[in-house]
Order: C-alpha cells, then structure tokens, then sequence
C-alpha cells in the first residue's frame, strides 16, 4: 500500500491538511468550509471501511452455514442425511456475489477516499464520482439483501397457498446463520445509504449560500 | 459575467425540466407495477390424478398476488414510491426559487426509494425465481408451469418496477449534479 509509508498519516481522524491548495472558487468555498465541526472525508472512510468489514462477515457468515440433517425423505418416507448449503438457492448465490462485488468496491474506495484526503484537490470530482457509483452499489446490496430475506422467509414460515415447506424447524443451525448474515447485509446497505447522503451533504456545504 | 450566469440559469432549468421527466416517469412506472400485481390473480382447474383406476380429480385452484408475502412487500413499497413520487413532484414545481435545504431533503427520501424499491424487487424477484423454477433440495414445487399468466404478470410489474428504480438513482445522480453545478 502507498499510503502507509508516509510518516504524517498514523491516523487518518485526526489528520487535518493544511489548505494548501490553490485558491480556486472551490478552494475559497472549502476554506469557509473547513473549519466546521467535523471533515467530512474522514466519516467517509470510516464507512467504506465499514461497508468492506460488513460485506466480508456477511459473506463469511452465509458461506459458512452448511448443515447435514436427518430428515425423511418425501417419496420413500425413510430417513437420510441430506445437506442444507446456502448455493441450493439462486437468490443466495446472487446475495453472496453481490456482497463480493461490494466488497471490493469498498476496498477501492476506501483507499481513493484515503487518497483524496491526502491530496484535496480533487476531493469534488471524487466525490461526484462516488455518488454515482455508490447509487449503483446500493441498488445492487438492496436487492440482495431483499432476495435473500425473501426467499430465507418462505424457509422461515413456509407458504401453504403454493405447498412450499418450511425448512427453518430442521436446518436450525442453517437459519440462523442466514439471519446472522441477513441482518449484517441490512446493516451494510444502511452504511451505502448514509454514504450517499454524506456525499451529498458535503457537496451541498460546499455552495455558497 | 452577466452572460456566464445566463448560460448557467439556462442550464439549471433545463435541468429542471429533466428532474420532473424523470420524477413523472418514476411515478407512472411504479403506479403501473403496484397495479399490474396488485390486481394479479389468476384460476385454473387443476385435475389430480389419485389413482390410475379413478377417474382424475378437478378442482379450481387460484393463485393470488397477497398469498406471497413478498410480493405484498412489493405493492406496498411501490405504492409507497408512488405517493412519494407524487408528492416530490408537487413540491419541486412549487419549489421553483431553487431551494437548496428543500432539494436536499429530496436528495436524502430520493435515495431512501431507492433502496426500499430496489430491495421490494430483490424480494418479488427472488420468490419469483422460485416459483417459477422451484428448489428441488427443499421439495418447493415450481408454480409457473400451472399459473402462466400469473407469473408473466409478476414478470411485467417486476421490469416497470425495476425502470422506476432506475428512475429514481438517476434523480440522485441529477440532482446532486445539480447542486454541485450551481456553485
């Protein structure tokens, strides 16, 4: 990484650069900008960190939630050792590659919102780049999230109109690792959605009333 | 500069025009897809067969759009989208002074649709999925291949609901464009 051998940046919450920057129109709006309660970019990393740990447990902990059962068989009513594994359903296999995807989007931003806050000057574009961006990624993490709470609800409760079972009372352990898992991606989406509101609170700050 | 800030009035309100384009189509979009699956439901004689010696049983069998819970999920956010969407609307035409506190605040309920919608059709998408191909590991039968109409239905609404969400990022996008355009 390039950025851990610069001596001045041990922590990135409390480093405040010098305005050095030139002083454009953007810059003045900034010096004005600046000296209020908190910076902004550093919240924001803090997030997209956030997002990265929230997508790594998220995936780790539905990946993990294999369970072997004794349960009857349907046709010949004996019992056997079936395998309940989170890639038997579409919707839980897109959940997993669309947290992988989020993951490392975070991962890349992260590390361009330490690099913006190194190096101000092109912290608007940056930004304007990360709203569109994290617009997408929310769309994608959302659906995720609701294909996989929807489809882990029916194993909850099961559905009698259509005769779909539920599988909640036999994979105990397999539940509640989708839970677990579910309730980390709400989290993460939440995170997506505060950081697209930061974006926009930081460029709204930045016009001159 | 007198020129310079005509040219930027010009373009905030053309601008203008293509957030209330893209609000009234999110608007009709998600009305269209509440309605398409709030009025789905369909019956089919479906005929059992008990034995090979008996004659096959029929009996009426009706698929309804409020029997999934997320699909109810579904018609309640995209309503929910759909008031909003009106309501947005009015207050951006009345709010033709520019704002800023109040287009922020669009801003932020803008991005809260795009969430609830996008997650809305992630949960009627997946349950789709299922019904209509069914998960052989759990012995959930596939509904599809007896309730067509009634799937292509779901399929319809899912689609317009999916152009309305993207209705809805693109007005985030816009606006925020927007307000970093006015400086």
């Amino acid at each position: 990484m390039a950025t851990t051998d610069k001596p001045t940046d041990t922590e990135y919450g409390k480093e405040v650069p010098p305005p050095q920057q030139p002083p454009t129109s953007g810059g003045r709006a900034l010096l004005q900008w600046r000296p209020a309660v908190l910076d902004l970019s550093n919240i924001d990393v803090v997030l997209r960190s956030l997002l990265f740990a929230a997508s790594v447990v998220a995936i780790v902990v539905i990946v993990t939630s294999n369970q072997t059962e004794l349960v009857p068989n349907p046709f010949t009513r004996r019992l056997e050792y079936r395998k309940a594994e989170f890639n038997h359903s579409p919707a839980f296999i897109y959940f997993v590659v669309a947290f992988s995807v989020a993951g490392l989007y975070s991962i890349i931003t992260t590390l361009a919102s330490i690099s913006v806050i190194l190096k101000p000057n092109y912290r608007l574009k940056f930004t304007l780049h990360f709203l569109f961006w994290d617009a997408l990624i929310l769309g994608v993490v959302a659906s995720a999230t609701g294909a996989a709470g929807a489809v882990a609800y029916v194993g909850l409760k099961g559905n009698n109109h259509v005769g779909w079972v539920k599988v909640c009372n036999r994979y105990d352990k397999y539940c509640r690792h989708l839970a677990g898992s579910l309730a980390v991606a709400l989290f993460a989406s939440i995170v997506v959605v505060l950081l697209i509101w930061l974006s926009s609170i930081n460029l709204h700050r930045r016009i001159p009333k | 500069m007198e020129g310079g800030k005509e040219v930027i009035v010009g373009k905030t309100k053309s601008r203008g025009a293509c957030d209330l384009v893209m609000r009234l189509l999110a608007l009709s979009l998600t009305l269209a897809a509440a309605i398409i699956l709030g009025v789905d439901k369909q019956t089919k004689i479906v005929s059992l067969v008990v034995s090979p010696s008996l004659p096959p049983l029929d009996f009426p069998a009706t698929a309804k759009w409020h029997y999934l819970s997320s699909f109810v999920f579904f018609v309640v956010s995209n309503a929910i989208a759909c008031a909003y969407a009106a309501l947005s609307l009015l207050i951006s035409i009345a709010n033709k002074g520019g704002n800023k506190g109040l287009g922020m605040f669009i801003v932020i309920l803008d991005t809260l649709m795009v969430a609830l919608l996008f997650s809305s059709i992630g949960a009627a998408g997946g349950i789709g999925l299922m019904g209509y191909q069914g998960n052989s590991h759990v012995q959930w039968k596939k509904v599809c291949n007896v309730f067509g109409k009634f799937c292509n239905q779901v399929a319809a609404s899912l689609v317009l609901s999916l152009l309305g969400a993207i209705a809805f990022v693109l007005l985030v996008v816009v606006a925020t464009f927007r307000l970093h355009k006015k400086k």
